[in-house]
């Protein structure tokens, strides 16, 4: 009877002891939060909607812009030894807002300070052949072509306008090749709080004026054409920039 | 004798007390559970304070169908939503009660979960619950004070008995969760379109032409052919998009000069002006005429129109004056340029989207008219 309360006691302490060490083994480093706000600019200056106050960086005539947005998705954090990849991470960007801004705020992330921060601009090519709905993913959004083709990673919509002509411009930009990875490091100071806020500038003019320049006028949509697209995504590449 | 009395007393007790619980007892709520909801429609959301009910959807039917809605007890919701026409009235504009036409065409009632959260033809409403309302008190279509409508309303025992089961007290909001049930309830996914989407049947050599155009926008620098419906009738739902005001347009049917307001008038934004709510497709063939005004009487006139009818104006969809499937430049007109077999093809596979069993199921029907 002595012997197995003896018994009982020394168990209830091993479970105790057992359940410690699983709880310090198992508990995250710490907990971080940070929030990633775009910027939509053309150039320097934030984006107007509406008006025709551009330049056609390849050739004559101004434009305006009438809808511009993109997915970004697989967002990534890490810092030295580890990283957090965000489930179900699909956002649909768009600034048709006072702000021209979109925030994408992360709480509770597992990491005790983040350094580096990795996406995708596009949809990675197994989202991107899939009807479920998952993140911003939407088939029956603006932004799916369709069940055959996938979505649109990136769109510009407006007009172009030469002396009286006005003529419409309309850039789709998708197929899994054409999504580009962004990555950056987060200096010390920004990474150091514990509620990090980064501020991006997503410059519209990198679309038209990146490594190819591109007159509006004679390339006035870009579509299912895949030379065209990639052209238009090797100049989006670089559009995302992180603004310490 | 007093153990007789005091039998009928205990009696008349239990009686009453039965009586003032069923009275005062709250709402029963059966949640509607057997409710098909194709997961390529995506996700919906109903309002936290309006939950799918048996009882809510009950009453909400009763309503939709009962003259006792407007100012004159003759027009009821029903009047301009019929259910074999998808619930539009076949009109291109519904009649006014002084007499003449509504400056709209009646919008067909199906898969309302879904799309956009925005409702009327130019989305004056944000909410179901807030559409509702409106008609019924609208001096032209069924002219009813609300105070009025709830006085009568609880002089009848059957919607007291009605209301108190599904929300409690007969008031202008519990009026506006029921019917805003209902037609969140009217789910139209048994069309043959539904039928191939879930692999169930074949679409015929024209229908499946028809559904590869509509389902692209054209791009002649890779020779595809489109009919460019995608661009703004979503590829399940075939409704306008839901995500802030992507669902509505100006698909190009009216001049600057002549331009009305439409979503506009809501946002006060000029780059709304002559912006429409884009419509389900879903029922489009028994859905005749078209458009928010009605002008168009057929199909063919709607494809027409898209085909090389196109009015520009500053705020045209640039998607629809950019679509164009011949590759030399446009001659006079604007629009799609296909030929008269893919227009056919396209037609024939709108007819796809016709949902006979919506049409016609007993649930949605009226149950003044010994229904259930």
């Amino acid at each position: 009877m002595r012997g197995s309360r003896i018994f009982l006691g020394i168990a209830v302490l091993l479970i105790l002891i057992a359940g410690g060490a699983l709880y310090v083994a198992l508990k995250p480093e710490g907990r971080t939060s940070i929030t990633l706000t775009f910027h939509a600019k053309m150039g320097k200056t934030p984006l107007v909607f509406d008006e025709f106050v551009y330049e056609n960086p390849g050739g004559t005539g101004t434009f305006r812009v009438r809808d511009f947005r993109f997915y970004l998705s697989n967002l990534t954090l890490s810092e030295e030894s580890a990283s957090f990849a965000q489930p179900d991470s699909y956002h649909l960007l768009r600034f048709d807002n006072p702000d021209t801004s979109h925030s994408i705020v992360l709480n509770d992330v597992p990491l005790g300070t983040i350094d580096h921060v990795r996406f995708l601009i596009g949809v990675d090519p197994d989202a991107n052949g899939s009807i479920e709905v998952r993140g911003d993913l939407d088939p029956n959004s603006q932004m799916a072509w369709n069940w055959e083709v996938g979505y649109k990673f990136v769109v510009l919509e407006g007009a172009l306008r030469v002396g009286e002509d006005v003529s419409p411009l309309v850039y789709h930009v998708g197929f899994s090749e054409n999504a580009r990875e962004v990555a950056f490091a987060l200096p010390p100071g920004v990474s150091a709080d514990d509620d990090t806020e980064v501020h991006l500038t997503v410059d519209l003019a990198k679309l038209f004026d990146g490594p190819v320049q591109i007159d509006m006028e004679a390339m006035s949509s870009v579509k299912f054409n895949r030379a065209d697209a990639k052209m238009l995504a090797d100049n989006y590449a670089t559009m995302i920039d992180p603004a310490f | 004798m007093l153990r007789v009395f005091l039998t009928i007393t205990a009696a008349a007790l239990i009686a009453a007390a039965w009586i003032i619980w069923d009275r005062t007892r709250g709402p029963v709520s059966t949640p509607i559970a057997d409710f098909s909801a194709p997961f390529i429609f995506g996700r919906f959301a109903v309002p936290p304070d309006n939950p799918l009910t048996e009882e809510a959807f009950s009453l909400g039917r009763h309503l939709f169908y009962d003259p006792i809605l407007s100012g004159n007890n003759q027009v009821a919701c029903a009047s301009c939503h019929v259910q074999a026409l998808a619930f539009t009235d076949g009109l291109a504009k519904s009649p006014s009660l002084s007499g003449g036409e509504l400056g709209f065409s009646s919008m067909s009632l199906a898969n309302l979960l879904w799309g956009q959260e925005r409702f009327f033809w130019d989305g004056r409403a944000a909410s179901l619950e807030e559409q509702a309302l409106l008609p019924i008190q609208h001096p032209d279509e069924m002219d009813q004070d609300l105070d009025a409508l709830i006085g009568e309303l609880q002089t009848s025992r059957a919607y007291r008995k009605m209301f108190r089961r599904a929300y409690g007290e007969v008031s202008a909001d519990n009026i506006a969760r029921a019917l805003s049930t209902f037609m969140r309830m009217l789910i139209s996914s048994d069309s043959k379109y539904d039928k191939y989407l879930r692999g169930e049947e074949r679409l015929t050599a024209q229908e499946e032409h028809g559904r590869k155009l509509f389902m692209a926008h054209p791009d002649t620098k890779v020779s595809l052919r489109g009919g460019n419906c995608i661009d703004c009738h979503s590829q399940f739902l075939t409704s306008g998009f839901r995500d802030a005001l992507d669902g509505f347009s100006n698909n190009g049917l009216d001049s600057d000069e002549d331009l009305p307001d439409g979503l506009m008038a809501v946002t006060g934004n000029p780059a709304h002006k002559g912006f429409f709510k884009v419509p389900t497709l879903r029922n489009i063939a028994v859905t005749a005429p078209y458009m928010h005004d009605g002008r168009f009487e057929t199909l063919e006139d709607v494809m027409d129109h898209y085909n090389d009818g196109i009015v520009v104006s500053d705020t045209l969809s640039p998607l629809i004056l950019e679509a164009d499937n011949a590759p030399q430049a446009g001659q006079q007109t604007v629009g799609l340029r296909m030929t008269p077999e893919e227009i056919d093809a396209i037609i024939a596979f709108l007819h796809t989207l016709t949902d006979d069993a919506f049409l016609t199921n007993p649930q949605f029907s009226d149950p003044f008219e010994g229904g259930t």
